[in-house]
């Protein structure tokens, strides 16, 4: 009789054990989520995908409750962005429209609890990135729509020190990665900007457009974030404009009116990014639909395929 | 140290197996001028992949059929199993398949139903084979792996590049990358992952 108490506390011990450890792998991730706000540093990172390699040093500094930060591209051309709160305000090349007026929906603010409906996450062990001690997160996928994570994140700091992006076959898609971090006090001088960093005009505050466009069917976890009418840019159309998130993956819908136009579907990948255009028939003629974003080429090819025009539907 | 040895030294670095100071050594002390240009050549490919050369903006389609056309050509039989030539040849078929990618944006037409996977491009710099991370224990750190995919297939896949694609795609990859970059996100990747998407 001794032993069923015994066999009870171990069976106990084994079943909690796998949920502790997501429960500690979301707790770095909270983490995570703060320090990014918190935190002065200062450091140089590599980025890595297929066909292309950068250097990059950043600057942030965090006072009177303002984040202001500054990204210097190291090799080629001294490519920079200056941010205040994650919005830019001067850069060295044009940014596209949206990107600098900061009107969305702060839906996609890294959190969590969003993350956890599509992934599972895991704390895989200790690590050491750029000189410093950083645990290893995975962050698995629970479906195949989406791709995988392994993350290492500053003992100290909780900072994001490296992150692989990994199929569904483990292949390394991307790569980010520090190779230095200073924590701490950042001087307001190194957070200025070069003469080549040009003001960034900010567009007049105004409502996105309605979308007539919404998707039949999308993977499970994701959600619209923004939507807007924007022009073509290569012809007098409007193109509709819609993106989705599931807390760490994102893509964009771009739909664009044929006029009859003949034009194939077409398929690229870059690293990570995958782009799909789908010709889709509609009563009013054919559009392109484009699909692109950080997800697996299977789920936008489904993506594209499942958009539909549903006149005076908007932000649905 | 022999020719031959000499030769399998290069071509070990030119497959990231072996020591490339080393290998700087050896052809001091060798002075062989053949080999000294192999391996500038081979330099200049990996710095192309590299993005490090400014390359002005190339006809995709011309440099892509330039690389199949490279790649059909008949290779000098080689003298041992991994000849030195062979190799200079396939890292210059990716090198300006590479090349012709980052000028644009590559397009291809086919079936829908193949896996969704990243295209593959052999000879590449980036890392391909790596272990997804396993559930407890130490951390599973990234590994490259020396695996070798065929050149040609990259080239097969680049087809057709229409005009229509080729106006907007890159486009909307920007403003893709753009919003992930500036929306509010937690980590410099998304911008890195935007930077990357620029041409210049």
């Amino acid at each position: 009789m001794r032993v069923i108490p015994l066999c009870v506390v171990a069976l106990g011990g084994w079943l909690t054990m796998p949920a502790l450890a997501a429960d500690d792998a979301f707790q770095w991730l909270k983490r995570l989520a703060e320090a990014e706000h918190q935190q002065s540093y200062a450091g140089d990172f590599v980025y890595q995908r297929n066909g292309s390699f950068s250097t990059h040093a950043i600057w942030q500094r965090v006072a009177g409750g303002e984040v202001r930060e500054r990204l210097l591209q190291l090799d080629g051309s001294a490519v920079e962005v200056a941010m205040v709160d994650g919005r830019p305000v001067c850069a060295t090349q044009g940014l596209v429209p949206g990107a600098a007026s900061g009107n969305g929906l702060g839906g996609d603010r890294f959190d969590p609890r969003v993350l956890t409906q599509s992934y599972e996450l895991r704390v895989i062990g200790d690590s050491r990135v750029a000189g410093r001690d950083t645990v290893a997160l995975a962050i698995l996928p629970r479906d195949q729509h989406r791709y995988g994570m392994e993350l290492h994140l500053d003992r100290a700091t909780g900072l994001p020190l490296k992150s692989l992006l990994l199929n569904e076959q483990g292949q390394l898609l991307e790569r980010f990665q520090y190779t230095r971090l200073d924590v701490g006090d950042v001087t307001p001088e190194t957070l200025r900007t070069g003469t080549g960093c040009k003001t960034v005009e900010v567009p007049p505050a105004r409502e996105p457009q309605p979308v007539e466009w919404r998707s039949d069917w999308l993977p499970p976890g994701f959600e619209q974030l923004e939507s807007d009418v924007r022009s073509s840019p290569a012809a007098d159309e409007s193109v509709a404009w819609l993106s989705y998130g599931d807390g760490l993956a994102r893509f964009s819908v771009f739909i664009e009116p044929l006029r009859g136009e003949v034009v194939q579907d077409a398929r690229s990948q870059m690293g990570p990014t995958v782009a799909v255009s789908k010709r889709v028939t509609v009563d009013d003629g054919d559009v392109m639909v484009t699909v692109v974003g950080e997800i697996p080429l299977g789920t936008a090819e489904r993506i594209a395929l499942s958009m539909r025009k549903a006149p005076g539907l908007a932000q649905q | 140290m022999s020719r031959e040895a000499l030769h399998e030294s290069l071509s070990a670095v030119m497959d990231n197996e072996a020591d490339e100071l080393e290998l700087r050594r050896v052809l001091a002390d060798s002075g062989e001028t053949e080999l000294r240009s192999t391996w500038s050549r081979y330099q200049i490919a990996r710095a192309a992949m590299h993005k490090e050369l400014i390359e002005p903006r190339l006809d995709i389609a011309a440099a892509v059929s330039a690389a199949i056309a490279d790649e059909a050509a008949p290779v000098k039989p080689a003298e041992h199993k991994r000849s030195v030539w062979q190799n200079v040849g396939r890292i210059a078929v990716a090198a300006s398949v590479t090349v012709a990618v980052l000028a644009g944006v590559r397009l291809y037409n086919g079936g829908a139903d193949s896996a969704p996977q990243m295209a593959q491009q052999a000879a590449q710099p980036a890392p391909s084979g790596l272990s997804v991370p396993q559930a407890q224990g130490p951390a599973m750190l990234a590994g490259y792996s020396e695996g070798e995919a065929d050149a040609g297939q990259a080239a097969q896949d680049t087809t057709a590049v229409e005009g229509w694609h080729e106006q907007r795609l890159p486009e909307y990859v920007r403003q893709h990358a753009q919003q992930a970059a500036f929306g509010g996100s937690e980590t410099a990747l998304p911008y890195a992952r935007a930077a990357s998407m620029e041409e210049r």
